[in-house]
């Protein structure tokens, strides 16, 4: 099966096809409402062609729509839930706004807020731009006045003039006396983030990063801000964004940064932290919808799994540099898988860390995603370096698991990464260990002790059973004896069967009997003697006797608390003993313990005669009785 | 041959029923197909938008004498596993690929191939008509193209035929369905001797 690809190529005309985008660019999208999902492509062009967004319909490019700038991003999404569905929204954003197309018109234009200068730093400006303080001796306390100003707040033409000396100041200053611009914040990248409902075709919000470390969260009908927070305490600089979860529930966002780390923010904070650092640069991470564990490529070769809270779970070293990363959920086997193109043309597709599936695409990939096209659910869309656009649709037939990869894990790589599930050693037990390094021989005289002590008590017990011929297994030539014991019934008679077998394979047993060794006050045996015939060899024989418990006249009223009490205790213990003719001792013998009357089945005079005492004061129930 | 003979077939055959699957992916317009087949007095206004067939469906329909049963069945991904269990039973099949959706003309490709692998279907001599449906959407490809795509110049051991047709006018389903009931006749009634 391994030899067969689970792939099939479609044919894509490659002629008028060069594309030249990111993996951000890329989008997925029901874009006319007829369930045929659409491929969008903010695509830069090359040489003299400018941006544009392309939409292909399959393998074939149905529209083509000139951009004002870079994308840096594409993304679809709804912003209401009307029935009939109403056509999705395509987000594009460029440098510090993001446009909003329905139907592709341009419908909306949203602008990042801008930073607004703080009053002081503006005084400040006003005055250093005025000639009549271009001097070294008036510069200098608003200067001072601008040092006070927290450094992060300062615009870039304060912090500019902050580093230079007292001359260059002044020389700036005359140069160019204006004050200081509006900072205007740069995307770099966009995601979606469903509201209320995980549907595919439910209302979602933008989510939008920027330069400065900020994620912004766009409400779908306004557009204006639901929230905004720092994506990390100290600077970072995000450069992926995943999205997981629902605005009105719970929601992460899972950042990776220009700066080796993965920051995270969840609902409600003011402000994400980082989730881990990495060795080297982060090329892409995905996300694990099921137990949002983070998947990362690195510049470093390695790809690397790290749970939700951050830690590492395994790390894989790739045979060449990764260059793309996509999710590849297939949800009728119950997979999700993730590809990982390399460097040198391969698509290797992991189960976890166990690679199930190896796709030679001819030429290094650029950008990778799986997802709905079409009316094809599972369409894996390669665009390569040299701009062409490969589309491989999952057969219905393929089966990604470890049987059908063929895959051989090797046990050394099995056992040799895999880490042990070993408890700390805690303080208690390190004690332990101590003490017995260095009482050793003297821990093994004491057990020794004990064990001589415990054999000689078994022995002890074994002989005194033996004197009082308590034994319930046989010796020497009748040790093939069995002797079993069944008691029947509610009381006060009860039907005990004696049942003798002999496990003999060759000998047969004559000359046997049974003697019921009773106390007469207790119990009265029907029965007492019973001569057992020949036992042929592997031959079974069963002797009912009745046994009738006997209560004397004045009855303890103890017997009605019998079953609740447990057992009669000593009194209620009867000894069967297996004679043999000629011996004086007996074969076996048995201690049945017999079970306690049932009360409602005890006779009724002696009944009575219990109630009689116990309910004196109530002369008419004697009456009517 | 004698008369008796002749006689007993034309009257079996009368009231025999030829059974047909009608295969292919979903929103091909099987359906939609087998709708614009049946006898125009038995016929509901066809609808625009058909609803995606669940399981299967069985329609009636007579063609050059030749009385057809044919199995509608769900061409939906999940649904393609069943049409295996139809097989057997099958005297014909009818396979619809729409010629204007060129994404999956590969993935119709595979479906056929393992319908034609399939040890129920290989080596019998199933006739195999395949309706290029949708020649009027914009983009479609011709028959002889959508063949090519099928790979249907590699099948030798079943009678084939393709016609593009379009199911929501009716055009060129009568041909096609002419073709098949005449391999049903030709393999099934003896040739008169000459």
């Amino acid at each position: 099966m391994s030899n067969m690809t689970r792939w099939l190529d479609v044919e894509v005309g490659t002629d008028d096809i060069d594309l030249n985008t990111l993996p951000q660019n890329l989008a997925l999208l029901d874009l006319h409402n007829d369930n045929e999902f659409k491929l969008l492509i903010g695509d830069f062009g090359r040489g003299e062609d400018g941006p544009k967004l392309k939409v292909f319909k399959g393998a074939m490019q149905i529209s083509d729509t000139v951009l004002p700038d870079l994308p840096l991003g594409v993304v679809g999404f709804y912003i209401s839930e009307t029935v009939p569905r109403s056509v999705p929204i395509v987000a594009v954003a460029y440098s510090s706004c993001v446009y909003m197309y329905r139907n592709l018109k341009l419908f909306y234009k949203y602008y990042l807020p801008s930073i607004e200068l703080s009053m002081c730093e503006m005084e400040v400006w006003k005055q250093l731009t005025n000639p009549i303080n271009h001097n070294s001796d008036a510069i200098k306390p608003l200067i001072d006045s601008l040092k006070a100003i927290p450094h992060e707040t300062l615009t870039q033409q304060s912090q500019d003039i902050l580093t230079l000396t007292p001359e260059q100041r002044l020389e700036y200053l005359e140069n160019n006396a204006e004050l200081p611009n509006k900072n205007n914040a740069e995307i770099v990248c966009i995601n979606t983030l469903k509201m209320h409902s995980v549907d595919k075709y439910s209302v979602s919000c933008l989510v939008i990063a920027t330069e400065d470390g900020d994620v912004i969260l766009l409400e779908p009908q306004t557009f204006s801000q639901l929230c905004q927070a720092k994506i990390c305490g100290v600077k970072k600089t995000p450069y992926q964004m995943i999205t997981t979860g629902l605005y009105s529930v719970d929601y992460r966002i899972t950042i990776a940064t220009r700066e080796k780390s993965v920051c995270v923010l969840k609902r409600d904070w003011p402000e994400g932290r980082i989730l881990f650092n990495t060795d080297d640069h982060i090329i892409a991470i995905e996300v694990i919808t099921a137990d949002s564990s983070v998947m990362v490529i690195c510049a470093d070769h390695s790809m690397a799994c790290y749970s939700k809270k951050g830690k590492k779970q395994w790390c894989l070293t790739l045979e060449h540099r990764p260059v793309a990363m996509t999710l590849v959920p297939v949800l009728h086997l119950g997979v999700t898988l993730t590809g990982v193109a390399l460097a040198s043309g391969h698509v290797h597709l992991y189960d976890g860390k166990a690679r199930r599936d190896t796709v030679f695409v001819r030429d290094v990939v650029s950008v990778m995603k799986f997802g709905q096209l079409g009316q094809e659910e599972h369409v894996l869309i390669i665009i390569t370096g040299a701009g062409n656009l490969m589309l491989k649709i999952l057969k219905r037939t393929a089966d990604f698991s470890a049987h059908a990869a063929g895959v051989e894990m090797s046990p050394s790589a099995l056992t040799g990464q895999k880490p042990w599930l070993i408890p700390k050693k805690s303080k208690l037990f390190l004690e332990q260990s101590v003490r017995e390094r260095e009482n050793a021989a003297l821990m093994h005289k004491t057990f020794q002790h004990e064990l001589n002590r415990l054999r000689l008590l078994a022995a002890t017990t074994l002989l005194e059973a033996h004197k009082k011929s308590d034994n319930s297994v046989g010796i020497g030539p009748m040790e093939s004896m069995r002797l079993t014991a069944e008691v029947e019934g509610l009381g006060p008679v009860f039907r005990v069967t004696l049942i003798i077998e002999n496990k003999s394979k060759d000998k047969a047993v004559i000359g046997l009997s049974i003697l019921f060794h009773v106390h007469t006050v207790n119990y009265k045996v029907s029965n007492p003697y019973i001569k057992v015939p020949l036992l042929s060899p592997g031959g079974k024989l069963k002797f009912p006797t009745k046994i009738e418990e006997v209560f004397d006249d004045n009855i303890s009223p103890d017997v009605l608390f019998r079953p609740v009490t447990g057992q009669g205790g000593e009194r209620s213990l009867i000894k069967v003993l297996l004679l043999k003719e000629g011996k004086k001792t007996p074969v076996l013998a048995a201690t049945v313990q017999m079970p306690p009357t049932d009360p409602m089945m005890l006779p009724f005079d002696k009944m009575q005669a219990i109630a009689g005492i116990e309910e004196k004061e109530d002369p008419n129930w004697t009456n009517k009785a | 041959m004698g008369l008796l003979d002749k006689l007993s077939v034309w009257l079996g055959r009368g009231r025999a029923e030829v059974t047909v699957l009608v295969l292919g992916l979903d929103n091909s317009g099987k359906s939609t197909l087998l709708h614009a087949l049946r006898p125009a007095d038995a016929r509901a206004p066809a609808p625009h938008h058909a609803a995606p067939t669940v399981g299967q469906q069985q329609e009636h329909f007579t063609s050059g004498g030749v009385s057809f049963s044919a199995w509608d069945v769900s061409g939906a991904p999940r649904h393609r596993a069943l049409w295996e269990r139809h097989y057997r039973r099958a005297h014909a099949v009818i396979f619809v690929v729409d010629s204007a959706d060129h994404l999956r003309l590969v993935v119709a490709r595979e479906e056929l191939e393992l319908l034609l692998a399939h040890p129920d279907m290989f080596g019998r001599r199933v006739p195999l008509l395949v309706f290029a449906n949708k020649h009027d959407a914009p983009h479609a490809l011709a028959p002889m193209q959508v063949a090519a795509a099928l790979g249907l110049e590699r099948i030798t051991d079943k009678p084939w035929h393709i016609c593009a047709s379009c199911a929501l006018s009716g055009a060129g389903l009568a041909d096609g369905v002419a073709w098949l009931a005449r391999q049903i006749r030709d393999a099934h009634l003896p040739h008169p001797h000459t």
